[in-house]
């Protein structure tokens, strides 16, 4: 599965790699660019379904309380 | 005399850092703040002296922590505690985490060693932001002066919603001494507004809900974040739904009505497991499935159709499969279920099911007591039949803390506070303090057992400093008995470090603190000694002295089903056997 995603604040990529651990996935590519006061991430990541769906579905969290805090 | 607070001389419309964070606070509407002071955060223990902010010293941060978590969690409004950088900060993360599983809205602030150090493994330097990480909706440092202002502000917005947490703001000493400018008004930048559930999923909601036979209604915490409780009792009302509530949302249902069948989950009521069990339709509001809730996802309610509403997307889903997803505020959300019902197909009673259901069963199946022993269940029945109706209780965590659950009396959720998600020994007695605070006329109630109330018993102190009438009652079997209760019936009763029965003299530690207290172990005195208890003005302890041997039933043992709880035949049955 690839993520593709856009971070206010690049240490939140932190959360995000500890989730992917925690969840039992894993990245295999992982690229980061900052464009202007954003961070654009793109990840290519492996594991289970139910644990991808999972992951996707808290990083959708994790990115909504990044925007939140940024603002 | 040299000044280490050296704060610059400023003008007006200037502030300092330390200053500018209490302005804040208390235009953020906190009053009260819980802490323990250290070096880094010093600069704003200093402002603290001029500052109308009441600032409540605990004897060890995680009880600051944990008291903005009782502040918190017994009004709504956002708790707000204090440390210093390294070993203060990191004795916050438990409470912390403990708001996190329970969203409960919080404000950490740390003090941090000065920019120009950080990185260097400076004296108590820890990187708070990176170990407060997971256990925080954010956790942020404040580099430069210039953004204190709008990172406090966000954090605010953040802790509220819409689904509440912890946020940490971390901020270093040299920023605390800053000169900035003054705090500017409250921005009117309310959080984004959270997504409504669309009129075809509440249609499909309402039509599951018109073709089941056999539904339940859940409320979980988010109900009570939510503040929907009385839109909640009117849609159980309007069908006649029978319902069922998860330990963070006791007292959601109105006292008294019949159709509530109580609390759900590992040591839930009967007939509230069982009518989940056999529900065909579930209506899950504001709850998340934990594990303790549905033991083994694939055997929890199997004939259910599940509508599941959330503020939190990522919920929907994450455990047991959904129907239909009510993603949305829980208000509006059951503003507009009642709203629609009403329109578009009026109501349709369930109250032959719930009848039904209440049949399944209602009493407490407790353990026979030794001739003479006072009972931990007893204790509760009795406490919770004296209790004012707008008491609030605090529990700490282990078999009181369920026995508690199971007994208890709330007319609202904001009365009854446990740590759920986590499950947090030493939380009781802290968080009592964080609701007296903010509840200073109304009866507040800890209960502890002996092991949990030794994790905070220092806290005494913080009773009589501010003469808080706080009743404790103090639940010592001489076990760590939740964990004896498993080694008893999963670990071939081989007990391993449960064993308390060389316990401190509870009265005699409390009369150290200044503390009044008393020893129960008779049955007959116990109704007596409660009532002394709750007519105390100033902090008591009430040490009740049960037997060691009592287990907490029901109990559906990990990984079985709802029919296969457990109840006091299972020990009796072995015994006679043996
Ligand atoms: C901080 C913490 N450590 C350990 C546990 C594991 N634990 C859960 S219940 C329990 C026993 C609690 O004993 P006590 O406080 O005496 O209460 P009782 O179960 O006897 O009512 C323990 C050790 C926990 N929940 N929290």
């Amino acid at each position: 599965m690839t993520l593709d995603f856009t971070l206010h604040d690049w240490r939140v990529m932190e959360r995000v790699v500890g989730l992917i651990g925690r969840l039992g996935c894993a990245y295999t590519r992982l690229d980061v660019r900052a464009a202007h006061d954003r961070y654009h991430a793109s990840l290519d990541l492996v594991g289970a379904p139910d644990a991808l769906r999972r992951l996707n579905a808290q990083l959708t969290r994790l990115c909504n309380d990044d925007k939140e805090m940024s603002r | 005399m040299f000044l280490e607070s050296g704060f610059t001389v400023f003008e007006s419309g200037q502030s300092t850092g330390a200053r500018l964070v209490l302005d804040l606070l208390a235009d953020e509407g906190v009053e009260t703040i819980f802490g323990y002071p250290g070096g880094a955060i010093m600069p704003l223990y200093d402002a603290l002296l001029e500052h109308p902010l009441q600032h409540v010293l605990t004897r060890h941060e995680a009880a600051a922590a944990f008291a903005a978590g009782g502040y918190a969690r017994s009004t709504g409004r956002v708790g707000v505690c204090v440390a210093t950088s390294g070993p203060g900060a990191t004795n916050l993360i438990t409470g912390l985490l403990d708001a996190q599983m329970d969203s409960i809205p919080l404000v950490a602030i740390t003090g941090q060693v000065r920019t120009s150090v950080m990185g260097t493994d400076a004296f108590q330097e820890a990187d708070i932001t990176s170990i407060a990480g997971p256990v925080t909706k954010r956790s942020v440092c404040v580099r430069d002066a210039a953004s204190l202002e709008r990172t406090l502000r966000a954090a605010f917005r953040l802790a509220r919603g819409p689904r509440p947490g912890p946020v940490l703001v971390d901020i270093p000493t040299d920023i605390l001494k800053a000169a900035v400018a003054a705090l500017g008004p409250r921005p009117h930048s309310p959080h984004a507004a959270p997504a409504r559930p669309d009129d075809a999923a509440l249609d499909a909601a309402l039509a599951l809900l018109h073709g089941a036979r056999k539904p339940v209604a859940i409320a979980g915490g988010g109900v009570r974040s939510a503040g929907a409780t009385a839109l909640y009792r009117e849609l159980c009302a309007r069908f006649a739904l029978p319902h069922v509530a998860t330990i963070n949302a006791l007292g959601c249902a109105t006292p008294g009505d019949p159709n509530f069948l109580g609390m759900l989950g590992m040591h839930g009521w009967k007939a509230a497991n069982l009518a989940v069990a056999e529900a065909d339709v579930l209506l899950a509001f504001g709850m998340r499935f934990d594990d303790r809730v549905t033991g083994r996802p694939d055997r929890f309610a199997r004939n259910a159709r599940i509508v599941h509403a959330d503020i939190d997307a990522a919920e929907i889903g994450k455990i047991v499969a959904t129907e239909v997803a009510l993603a949305g505020d829980l208000r509006e959300t059951l503003a507009l279920l009642l709203q629609r019902s009403e329109a578009t197909r009026g109501t349709r009673a369930f109250g032959g099911w719930a009848a039904e259901a209440r049949a399944y069963g209602s009493a407490l199946p407790v353990d026979r007591a030794p001739a003479g022993a006072l009972s931990a269940t007893a204790v509760c029945d009795a406490l919770f039949a004296m209790l004012p109706p707008d008491a609030i209780v605090a529990t700490d965590v282990g078999q009181h803390q369920m026995w508690a659950a199971q007994r208890q009396r709330a007319s609202d959720p904001r009365h009854f506070l446990t740590s759920a998600g986590l499950g947090t020994m030493g939380f009781g007695l802290p968080a009592a303090i964080g609701a007296q605070f903010a509840h200073p006329g109304r009866t507040v109630v800890a209960i502890a057992g002996d092991g949990g109330f030794q994790m905070s018993l220092s806290e005494l102190a913080t009773l009589r400093r501010y003469e808080l009438p706080v009743k404790i009652v103090l639940i010592d079997n001489r076990r760590l008995g939740m964990v004896r209760q498993w080694q008893d019936l999963f670990y071939d009763k081989r007990y391993s470090a449960t064993d308390l029965s060389d316990n401190p003299d509870f009265v005699a530690l409390a009369a150290a603190f200044g503390v009044r207290a008393e020893c129960v172990a008779e049955p007959a005195q116990m109704g007596a000694a409660l009532a002394r208890l709750l007519a105390a003005r100033e902090p008591m302890l009430l040490h009740c002295a049960c037997y060691p041997a009592e287990n907490c039933w029901p109990l559906i043992p990990p990984g079985a089903s709802a029919h296969e709880a457990l109840g006091p035949e299972a020990l009796e049955r072995e015994a006679a056997v043996a």
